[in-house]
Parts: C-alpha cells; sequence; structure tokens
C-alpha cells in the first residue's frame, strides 16, 4: 500500500516536471511573468477564449525575438469567469503570483474590484474591453485602458456628423440606460460647445416600447439632418422603419449597440440600408501594417479573424507592457507606471498608437462609421 | 437656442407655425388611433370574460401574444412556399391563428378555469396567471427568447401623405378591420338569441340557467370569441411593427386591461371607447408632454378616473351582489 502510493507521486512529479520543463529550457534566466485577467468561462467564455488567443501571439512574438531584457516571457492566465466576486480572487493570486504587470479585464464591473486590489498591490494593469467612464475618473495610478471611453464614441460622433455628414441639425434620442444616456450627453456636450450644428431635438425613448411615432413626429417637424441612436437594435430597428415611414429623411446613426444582424432583420432590409453606426474597427478593418501581420497570424492559428473588436485591445495592452518593460529596462511596477504615463508615446499597436494620458485613458480615439450596405454587409465608410 | 434644448421635446410641438401644429396633431391621432384600435380588441376579451365570469383573464395577453406568433409561423413556413396572392395569404394566416388561439381558449377554460369556477375569485385569478406564466415559457421555448420579425414581403408598404399627414395602409387596415370587429361583436350580442342568452348569463348564471341557458356552452362561446379577437389583434400588430417578443402579451395586455376599466370592464362598446381612448393620450402625452413620461401620464388619468368615475366611462353602478 504504502509502496505503490509513493509510486504514484514519484509518477505525479515525474509529469509535472516533464511538463513545465519547456519552461525550464527557457528560464535558464527566469521569465518575467505577466498576467493576463479574463473571462475564460463564463457568459462572456467567447471574449476571454479570443483575448487569450490573442495575447499569446503577441507573446510568442516577443519570445521568437529573444524576450524582454533578454529574459523570455510567460502568460500567468487568471480566469475570473465574467464575476466581479471570482474577478477579486484573481487579483489577489496575481499579486501574490508576484507577476509584473496584468493585462485584464473585459467588462467594466468586473474589472472594478480587481483594478481596486491591483491598485493597492501597486501593480500595474490595463484593462481591455471596460469603457465605463468612471473607472478612470477614482484616481487609481495603477490603472490603464487600451480601448476607449464611452465618451469618446460621443465625441467621435460629434466631430462625423458635423465634419464629414455636413449636418446642421441633429437630433439625439437615447434610451434612458446609463450607457446610452451617458453615450447621449458625450455626442451632445461637444456639438453644443463647438456651436457648428445646432441640436434640434433631444429626448428619450422608454425600451421595451414598440411605438415611437410621437416622439419621431415631433423630431421630424425639426427637419434634422442626423439622427443619433445611443440605444439598443431592438429599438433601433422599429425606430428607423417607423421614421421611415413617417417620411423622415435624417440620415440614421446608431451608437455601438444599435446596428448589428438583428436590426437589419426588424428593420427589413430596404430600410436599414444606409444606416450608419459608431463603432470601434472590427479587427479585419483595421488598416496598419502590424495589424495585418498580427491578423494573418490569428487567421493561420485559428482559422477566422477575431469577432469582436475587443481582444486586439488585450494583445495591444500587453505589447504596452513590454513596450514600458524594454524601454524602461525595469520590471519594478512603479517604473513601469511613470514610463507608461510619461513616456510610451505614440507606440504603434495593433489597433493605432497608443500613448495613455494623466488619468491613465488612451490618448485619441479611434472609431469608425459603419454603414449598412444595400444586401446587409456591414462595412466601414471611409 | 441652449436653454430650449433641454426641454425641446416639451417645447417642439408648441413653437410650429399654426399649421404644421394641425398636421402634427392629425399624425398622432392617426397613430393614436391604431394602437388604441389594437388596444380595444384586446380589451373585448378581458371585459368580455369579466362580464360573464368576474374574471379577470390575465392569460388574454399570452393569446394575444401566441396570436402574432402563430400568423409569423403560417408566413415564413406553409404560404411562403405557395403561390398565393399576399392577401389570401395573409387573410389565412390570420383565419389560421385565430382558428387556433380559439380552440386553445377552450381547452384553457376546460382546464384551468372551470375547475375552479366555485371556489374563490381570488383561486381563479391565480390559476389564471399561472397559464399565463405557462404560455409565455412555453413560446419562449418554441420559438426562442430572441426577436423574430414578420418578413418584409408580408406588408403590405402602401404609404399616403394627404395634406402632408402620414397614413399608411397598413394603419387604416387596422382600423377599419377593428372598427368592424367591433361593430359586428357589438351587433351579434344585441341582436342574436346567442347574444341575449350571453347578456343574461352575465345578469346571474343561476337565473339564466333556470331559462334553459347551457351556461357552460356561453362560457365557452365567450373562449372562443375572445382569444379569436386576440388573435386577429396579435397579427395585426405583428404586421404593423414586425417586430415580435414572447414579453408582447405582458405589456400589450397591462395596457389592454387598462383600457378595460377606463372604459368600464365587463362593458363592449366601453371596451371600444377605452381603448381608442388610452391609445390618443398615449400618443398625446408623448408627443406634446414627453415620451418617457407617456406612460405616467396614462396612468395618472386611469387613476384620477378611478378616483371620481370607479366603474370607468361607459360603466354602470352595479350593485354588489349579496
Amino acid at each position: 500500500m504504502k509502496r505503490s502510493r509513493s509510486g504514484l507521486l514519484l509518477i505525479a512529479v515525474a509529469l509535472v516536471m516533464s511538463l513545465s520543463f519547456g519552461y525550464y529550457v527557457m528560464a535558464a534566466k527566469e521569465p518575467i511573468r505577466i498576467g493576463l485577467q479574463a473571462p475564460i468561462t463564463g457568459p462572456w467564455a467567447y471574449e476571454g477564449e479570443m483575448a487569450r488567443n490573442c495575447v499569446q501571439i503577441v507573446a510568442d512574438e516577443v519570445n521568437k525575438a529573444g524576450g524582454l531584457l533578454g529574459r523570455p516571457v510567460e502568460i500567468v492566465l487568471g480566469d475570473d469567469q465574467g464575476s466581479p466576486k471570482q474577478s477579486a480572487l484573481v487579483a489577489q493570486r496575481m499579486v501574490s503570483d508576484k507577476v509584473a504587470a496584468v493585462v485584464g479585464t473585459y467588462g467594466s464591473s468586473i474589472n472594478d474590484p480587481a483594478s481596486a486590489i491591483y491598485e493597492r498591490a501597486e501593480l500595474v494593469n490595463i484593462a481591455y474591453g471596460s469603457t465605463a467612464e468612471k473607472l478612470t475618473e477614482q484616481g487609481r495610478k495603477y490603472f490603464f485602458r487600451t480601448c476607449f471611453r464611452d465618451d469618446k464614441q460621443g465625441a467621435f460622433f460629434a466631430a462625423f456628423a458635423v465634419d464629414k455628414l455636413k449636418a446642421k441639425r441633429v437630433a439625439i434620442i437615447h434610451d434612458n440606460t446609463t450607457f446610452g444616456k451617458g453615450l447621449a450627453e458625450a455626442a451632445r456636450r461637444p456639438i453644443l460647445e463647438q456651436k457648428k450644428a445646432e441640436i434640434v431635438f433631444y429626448d428619450a425613448i422608454t425600451p421595451g416600447e414598440r411605438d415611437f411615432t410621437a416622439i419621431l413626429l415631433n423630431m421630424g417637424k425639426q427637419n434634422p439632418d442626423v439622427l443619433y441612436f445611443t440605444g439598443y437594435y431592438s429599438e433601433a430597428g422599429l425606430i428607423i422603419r417607423q421614421m421611415r415611414t413617417l417620411g423622415i429623411k435624417a440620415t440614421f446613426v446608431g451608437g455601438n449597440a444599435a446596428v448589428n444582424d438583428e436590426f437589419v432583420k426588424i428593420a427589413g432590409l430596404n430600410m436599414a440600408a444606409g444606416a450608419l453606426q459608431t463603432q470601434e474597427p472590427l479587427p479585419t478593418d483595421l488598416d496598419y501594417p502590424q495589424s495585418k501581420t498580427f491578423l494573418a497570424e490569428y487567421i493561420r492559428r485559428h482559422k477566422e479573424p477575431p469577432s469582436s473588436p475587443w481582444p486586439v485591445y488585450a494583445a495591444d495592452a500587453f505589447k504596452a507592457i513590454a513596450a514600458a518593460i524594454e524601454g524602461s529596462g525595469s520590471t519594478d511596477s512603479k517604473v513601469l507606471m511613470n514610463y507608461l504615463r510619461n513616456s510610451l508615446k505614440d507606440y504603434p499597436g495593433i489597433t493605432g498608437p497608443i500613448s495613455f494620458d494623466a488619468i491613465g485613458d488612451r490618448e485619441g480615439a479611434i472609431y469608425l462609421a459603419y454603414e449598412v450596405t444595400a444586401d446587409g454587409k456591414f462595412v466601414p465608410l471611409r | 437656442m441652449r436653454t430650449g434644448v433641454a426641454s425641446a421635446a416639451a417645447v417642439s410641438a408648441w413653437r410650429l407655425p399654426c399649421r404644421v401644429k394641425m398636421v402634427v396633431f392629425l399624425e398622432q391621432l392617426v397613430n393614436g388611433l391604431t394602437v388604441g384600435a389594437v388596444y380595444s380588441l384586446v380589451a373585448l376579451g378581458y371585459t368580455m370574460v369579466y362580464g360573464v365570469m368576474r374574471l379577470i383573464n390575465f392569460a388574454h395577453g399570452d393569446f394575444f401574444m401566441l396570436g402574432s406568433y402563430l400568423g409569423y409561423t403560417m408566413l415564413v413556413t406553409v404560404l411562403a412556399q405557395s403561390s398565393l396572392p399576399l392577401w389570401a395569404m395573409l387573410c389565412l394566416a390570420t383565419l389560421i391563428s385565430m382558428g387556433a388561439i380559439s380552440l386553445l381558449g377552450v381547452l384553457v377554460e376546460r382546464m384551468a378555469y372551470r375547475p375552479l369556477r366555485k371556489s374563490s375569485r381570488l383561486t381563479a385569478v391565480v390559476s389564471a396567471l399561472g397559464v399565463s406564466i405557462f404560455l409565455q415559457n412555453a413560446a419562449m421555448l418554441i420559438w426562442g427568447a430572441r426577436y423574430q420579425a414578420y418578413p418584409p414581403w408580408s406588408v403590405p408598404e402602401v404609404n399616403w401623405a394627404p395634406g402632408g399627414v402620414h397614413v399608411s395602409l397598413m394603419q387604416l387596415l387596422i382600423m377599419g378591420i377593428s372598427l368592424a370587429l367591433m361593430v359586428g361583436l357589438y351587433m351579434f350580442v344585441q341582436r342574436t338569441t346567442v347574444g341575449a342568452a350571453i347578456r343574461a348569463t352575465a345578469i346571474d348564471h343561476d337565473t339564466a340557467r333556470l331559462m334553459g341557458i347551457d351556461v357552460d356552452q356561453i362560457i365557452r362561446i365567450i373562449f372562443v370569441i375572445g382569444p379569436g379577437l386576440g388573435a386577429i389583434a396579435g397579427v395585426l400588430l405583428g404586421l404593423y411593427y414586425r417586430q415580435i417578443h414572447f414579453t408582447v402579451g405582458w405589456s400589450y395586455g397591462l395596457k389592454a386591461f387598462t383600457a378595460a376599466i377606463l372604459g368600464g370592464i365587463g362593458n363592449i362598446p366601453g371596451a371600444m371607447v377605452g381603448g381608442m381612448l388610452l391609445g390618443i393620450l398615449e400618443m398625446l402625452g408623448a408627443g406634446y408632454i414627453s415620451a418617457a413620461w407617456k406612460d405616467v401620464f396614462v396612468f395618472l388619468i386611469l387613476i384620477l378616473l378611478l378616483i371620481f368615475r370607479p366603474t370607468g366611462i361607459l360603466g354602470e353602478r352595479v350593485a354588489e351582489k349579496v
């Protein structure tokens, strides 16, 4: 009995040794460990999996080129399951694992508890899908993000409507949700300030309703050139249909939750064609040379491009950390934080140039306007 | 402009030139009447069941929802393969859906309400709520939780704008069909022998039975007509908005129930008036006050009405039965 147990133990040890052998070869010099916190399981498992794939690609790239500071990098994966509770546990584990910095995570409400823990441990963490404005408004020094804030989208719409669509009269309708209202406010503010166009109509609908003719009639009588609707596709489909039926010709522009396949289904292709949407560029529509090679590698490994914009921001977060380590010559979190904040300027990321502002938000805003074509496809308007 | 912006919706309708103001008002009215016609058709189902059985049939909104889904299924499956002209397809889809939902109505009455007819009213209401939950979840399992949409080819896109007032063929159809059905139903109840029997049963089951009326048969007829009308309203709604969802029965059921109370529950012309009034109030509330406050406005009127005239607009004061 006793013998067989120690025999088993021996086999287990041998197994573990052989599994980790690959790492030991490179770890002649000790590897630099970088955390990746993502929802690998749970409701957003698909997003988490794609983020892991993306980060793996750039990590392999770095290792192939000789690692960082002559040391290999190693990804420490933490699955937060898309739950705030699990997120805090993952953050604690990352801290006790003594990783150099963390990439993560996807959801804004999931990110909040984790980044609080990272802040206390003075550990650099770069979010890739958390767009809520408040995350960078809390004065956290070690929190950054490579994705853009919701209000940047509003500003993008304002510029797009005024400069590109040459709109003089803009109508905005939101749906009273935190996201919809925030985006609507963010779009209205710059238009009011610049005074190049007029906000002729601003009101809210109730999500779940089906008849928006009353509000659309009022809007129509103000003769808007453009309507910006910042709610979700289920109402957006009804709105575009009802306004066209009422004879309102204004260009329809949706926020990044309004226009998708379901929108086309509800509105009908004849009504949906020509509708626009402000949105983060899909990976397939990124135009930089580094994004083209990245996408080719992703497709080679996984047979299809990532289906959402977010995982690529995770790859960029990893690249930013790598650049900071290489540039500052250190893995000390305080040094990295200062480097990211002050010295990293226009680093060529996959989603475009990366620089961070004083509160850790990414500078600039890279959004695209997508158009629904006559055959129901979504193409960026250039 | 700046100060005007915050309340653009509230002010906009008032600040327009006079002729435009009239056009806007008329358009709001047309839209209100269209929605109101759908409310009325659904409200009839509530009011008839209440009139005869003193039961608030909470499952009625779900008959309406299932009618909408059945019409959709007929259109996209069997009828899409056929070479019938569009109007024949639509009629057939409506009739099949109506027949099926009537059958379902009779079944539900037999299984969920008749065994409880002698028990307290509350028990029957709980049973109705149970049926509602059952039907809703069944619809979700059968058709999925995603939005479905009536195919674009199924909706006749004909619009007119006489004098700048936009009216669509669908709107006229909805108003016309609803009005015809309501007048027909009113005639049926007032002018035929069966109608007299329905009225007698509504007054008193026992006395009606003594007069030789088969009360079970009358209730069955009520559960053929009510859900049938609901199914027609469901198909019309599907064609009008195109988008359907398994929760639509709850929201429209609530509005229609409100309409029935507004008009005086148990009273057939009351349901029609209540539905139309509710539709118009909603549109005017959304148009002249604020879209976000529309429901607040509507229910405020309902509360005021219940305080000052608890029996509804056309409801008669009935002595409490002993």
